[in-house]
């Protein structure tokens, strides 16, 4: 296989090709879609969160000139179905709200008309009698019996709940020496990409079929989901994503009720139309991840020996709950012991809803949830032992001897040295250093703290444990799931030259980079020489359920795909080069170019003149072999299995490692947090490209950023969002992020070709809870627990005053 | 949100009280206001145009007057929508005498909904205090003419 391959691309800064289209303005979106007769689509949006509808009149919004047909709920009601969404009673979701409004900015009516302009002022026209109703707004108010019900046919806010239990934990917390708890609370943030929701779609009524340009990102499930909400089979409804997307993060995956929508606005009017979201639009009613609110126990030995982890996680999913949801509390099972040896879990996971906006995967989809609770309890358990952070965690480290090792959850990390990637950090810090120098701060009145997160980070969904919302009995009963397939076609053309079909789905990520590096390599070319197509067109493209770039997917199950398909090409190459030769392909190897003898590495033949043959000379192949010079693979990680009979699951089917040390200063006139030092050092196996590698790592920590110091989803009392815009949702810029000093070991992964695996979601996971650790720890002699986020200098201020003034501080919880 | 001031007017205060129960009089001194029809005693419909950014649009509404004690007090009651939201506002206004003026004291409630909310709650604070003072100044004139 590729283990003979020469790195001489791989491992390089190569530049990305992406870039010069995207400088010079020669990227293409889906707002540079431009066809024939096309329409445009304005949303009406509720201003309430929770109301009946009562009535609707459109008259007076038809009647303006340029407005081609309105949609309502009604139609939507009619014209197609709610989408499936895997827990035990369903919502009633539509694309559009049919009699009862769950969100502000949830679409009521869409209009359809010859410009954007004569579209939004339509919508003044529409009247629209709310009745409103009480709202929620709260995780712990949405679940107590009085709390007002957002869904009739639920009967309750509780969209799904399991109880899991790994390994024995009542005997876990029986023989612990010590346990502490802590009750955390993880803001609503989301990703605010460049590019917002773009949907054209086309309806045609002879053929009965939709053709829907967009900007997904996958997974592929959404597509059926779409199109079995829209009452078709898969092969009537063509999706087509063009070569860009700007940015994608997660919330991508939340565009398809948007195609649902604007597919049936386009077959209703009989129009071809097109809608961009605006960024109010997308900041109000787009998707977002849920806020988490966490009690959680640790039990552990005094030598600081965690021994198991008990937990109530409840996830807000807002006024609807859509797949790829309830995944927010069970796609991190795998993981859930994070970096540790721990063996005892006793989980009560729960999914609820609130008046809020909806939810998707936002970069690190529910892990920065996870981590801030377990990297928080693992600071106040060594706190409570008088142990040092650093040396607790060295103390219940997986050790590189012990991989593959199969946490409590089932997941499989496939490699990784943890202790000597901490240890990178600590001495990239100075750690001992800044100990003293807080000491000395500490004695002249001033707060420096040292915060830490050391996480493992879980890429490529294996898409089974979705399905761990159902009990073992209930799974028992339905469809098994598993897998987490890519595929790739390789051409190669009469003068060797190479191009390779893609439908990995990137939003800038650089694949077509990475991936003419890979085949560079194997195939002994230039990157150059291989030229690369990668969009996504349903109808010719090959693709699974799980295709897409999510979880963190190209690097380690994407690269393998290729180089199957890459190898399938190779084998064809090899058997032609020996019957070409008149030898025994047992006698020959592919080295240098060449298919050559092993006997006699000077005779040989080229790739070029076998690709010519292929091509031009069918008659001089092999009689049994198929002419030309082309290859295909469809690739899932072995490791993809459904979850076994006590809810154990591989999750994600590769695990990074990520750590943050983070030292602090907080000014007590301001609350200010200040940065005085940064290390962040990551292991995602072999590295492909080191300047993709070092934007990813960039971009996740400047996203976590975001979400630690300014970012959330603000509600008041009403339910009414009040960050609708970037007045409101503060989203870091250069100017606030500080020195960051990157490190790496490479642990290569012993389940993928190159041994390479994810890393762009990685910091978003350590980051919040490292920054909160920090702060934690600067704020330590003023007996300050941090349980929530972002931490604004108006809240340290305040928490800080209360303390030093003797007062309790006030629980966390949701805004609004 | 809550607001509350008050406004001292050179007319006595049965004269006030009326001005503050007279359509034709509101509809002038209302900031923006189109058109204030009175379709039953002390109930009227009411038709904005506010070309503030963050508010600017047309909002249709009503309005009434409860609880009156001429010429003493009342609460006004009043809900109106239109592209950029919904608001809805409860006032509770006391009409003193002061020698040869009257004192208005009020004591209002909003809430908005929409993209006045998302967008614009932040402004919404100055631009009351705003529309206020202009309807005050108005309704000033008014009675001085």
């Amino acid at each position: 296989m590729s283990e003979q391959n020469a790195k001489k691309w791989v491992g390089q800064s190569y530049k990305r090709r992406e870039d010069l289209r995207l400088l010079v303005g020669r990227g293409k979106f889906v707002d540079d879609i431009k066809l024939p007769n096309m329409k445009y689509a304005a949303i009406l949006r509720s201003p309430y969160a929770h109301a009946w509808i009562r009535g609707i009149d459109t008259s007076a919004a038809e009647k303006l000139p340029g407005v081609r047909g309105v949609l309502t709920g009604t139609d939507v009601a009619a014209m197609s179905k709610p989408f499936p969404v895997g827990v035990p009673i369903p919502p009633k979701y539509y694309s559009c709200a049919i009699d009862k409004v769950r969100f502000v900015g949830e679409p009521v009516a869409v209009i359809v008309a010859d410009t954007r302009y004569i579209a939004e002022d339509a919508l003044d026209l529409i009247q629209v009698e709310y009745e409103p109703l009480p709202v929620v707004m709260d995780i712990a108010e949405a679940i107590k019996p009085e709390a007002p019900i957002l869904h009739e046919n639920i009967g309750s806010n509780i969209y799904s709940r399991r109880f899991i239990k790994y390994g024995d934990p009542d005997k876990a917390f029986a023989e612990a020496d010590v346990i502490v708890k802590g009750r955390f609370l993880f803001p609503k943030y989301g990703s605010t990409p460049m590019e917002t929701y773009a949907v054209v779609a086309t309806y045609n009524p002879h053929t009965e079929e939709y053709v829907i340009h967009n900007n997904f990102q996958g997974p592929f499930v959404n597509h059926a989901l779409t199109s079995i909400a829209l009452g078709i089979p898969e092969n009537k409804m063509r999706w087509i994503v063009p070569t860009d997307i700007g940015g994608g993060f997660g919330t991508k995956t939340g565009v398809y009720p948007y195609i649902a929508l604007i597919a049936l606005a386009a077959r209703k009017t009989n129009q071809t139309v097109k809608w961009i979201e605006d960024r109010r639009e997308h900041l109000l009613a787009s998707a977002t991840q849920t806020d988490r609110l966490t009690y959680m126990e640790f039990a552990a030995k005094k030598d600081g020996t965690i021994l198991g982890i008990r937990d109530q996680a409840i996830d807000n999913c807002g006024g609807y709950i859509r797949a790829p949801e309830p995944g927010c509390a069970y796609r991190s099972n795998g993981n859930h012991t994070g970096a540790y040896q721990i063996d005892h879990c006793d989980r009560d996971v729960m999914v609820v809803g609130t008046n809020k906006c909806l939810t998707a995967p936002n970069r690190g989809y529910t892990c920065q949830e996870l981590y801030f609770s377990t990297e928080r309890m693992v600071d106040i358990l060594a706190d409570k032992l008088g142990m040092d952070p650093a040396e607790i965690r060295f103390k219940n480290f997986i050790q590189p001897g012990q991989m593959p090792y199969t946490a409590a959850g089932g997941g499989i990390y496939d490699s990784g040295d943890y202790p000597k990637a901490f240890q990178l950090a600590l001495d990239m810090v100075d750690y001992k250093k800044w100990r003293a120098e807080q000491k000395k701060a500490r004695a002249e009145g001033r707060y420096i703290g040292i915060g830490f997160a050391t996480v493992v980070d879980p890429s490529v969904t294996n898409i089974a444990y979705v399905t761990t919302a159902l009990t073992p009995e209930e799974r028992k009963v339905s469809h098994p799931k598993s897998g987490s397939g890519e595929s790739f076609l390789i051409k190669m053309d009469p003068l060797g030259k190479v191009h390779i079909i893609a439908c990995t789905n990137p939003q800038g990520q650089g694949h077509e980079t990475v991936i003419s590096q890979i085949v560079a390599d194997a195939l002994g070319l230039h990157p150059e020489e291989v030229s690369v197509s990668d969009v996504v067109d349903t109808y010719d493209r090959v693709f699974t359920i799980t295709t897409g770039s999510y979880s963190s997917r190209f690097a380690s199950v994407g690269t393998t795909a290729l180089l199957t398909a890459v190898d399938r090409l190779k084998v064809k190459i090899v058997k032609i080069g020996a019957h070409l030769l008149q030898v025994n392909i047992d006698d020959v190897e592919l080295a240098e170019g060449k298919v050559r003898l092993k006997a006699n590495p000077k005779k040989g033949i080229s790739i070029k003149q076998i690709a010519g043959t292929a091509h031009w000379d069918q008659a001089a192949l092999p009689l049994d072999m198929d002419a030309g010079l082309s290859a295909s693979a469809l690739w899932s990680m072995p490791t993809s299995k459904p979850p076994d009979e006590l809810d154990r699951v591989d999750s994600s089917n590769t695990y990074g490692f990520a750590c943050e040390i983070i030292v602090v200063e907080i000014d007590a006139n301001t609350g200010e947090i200040k940065f005085h030092k940064w290390v962040s050092v990551h292991d995602a196996g072999t590295i492909l490209n080191p300047m993709i590698v070092e934007g990813q790592v960039m971009g996740g920590i400047t996203h976590a950023f975001g979400g630690a110091l300014y970012e959330e989803f603000a509600y008041d009392e009403n339910g009414q969002c009040l960050t609708a815009s970037f007045q409101d949702y503060l989203c870091p810029t250069a100017m606030e992020l500080p020195a960051i000093e990157l490190g790496h070991i490479e642990s290569p992964s012993p389940f993928t070709a190159l041994g390479s695996k994810g890393i762009g979601e990685a910091s978003c996971m350590s980051v919040p809870v490292a920054i909160g650790n920090a702060v934690a720890d600067a704020l330590k002699p003023l007996g300050i627990e941090i349980n929530e986020l972002p931490l604004t200098p108006n809240k340290i201020w305040h928490m800080m005053q209360k303390a030093k003034a003797g007062l309790p501080q006030a629980e966390a919880a949701n805004r609004g | 949100m809550k607001l509350e001031g008050k406004y001292k007017f050179a007319a006595p205060q049965q004269k006030v009280w009326e001005a503050f129960t007279t359509p034709a009089i509101l509809k002038q001194a209302i900031p923006g206001c189109e058109s204030l029809t009175e379709y039953e005693p002390q109930k009227y419909d009411a038709l904005l145009k506010i070309g503030i950014p963050g508010v600017k649009g047309t909002y249709s509404g009503k309005f009434e007057i409860v609880d009156a004690q001429p010429p003493n007090q009342c609460r006004m009651i009043g809900e109106g929508s239109g592209t950029p939201g919904f608001l809805k506002t409860e006032t509770a206004i006391q009409l003193t005498t002061e020698g040869a003026h009257t004192v208005v004291n009020y004591q209002g409630d909003i809430q908005v909904g929409g993209l006045i909310a998302g967008i614009g709650q932040r402004m919404i604070g100055g631009i009351a205090k705003m529309m206020l003072n202009q309807f005050f100044k108005q309704m000033s004139q008014a009675l001085e003419s």
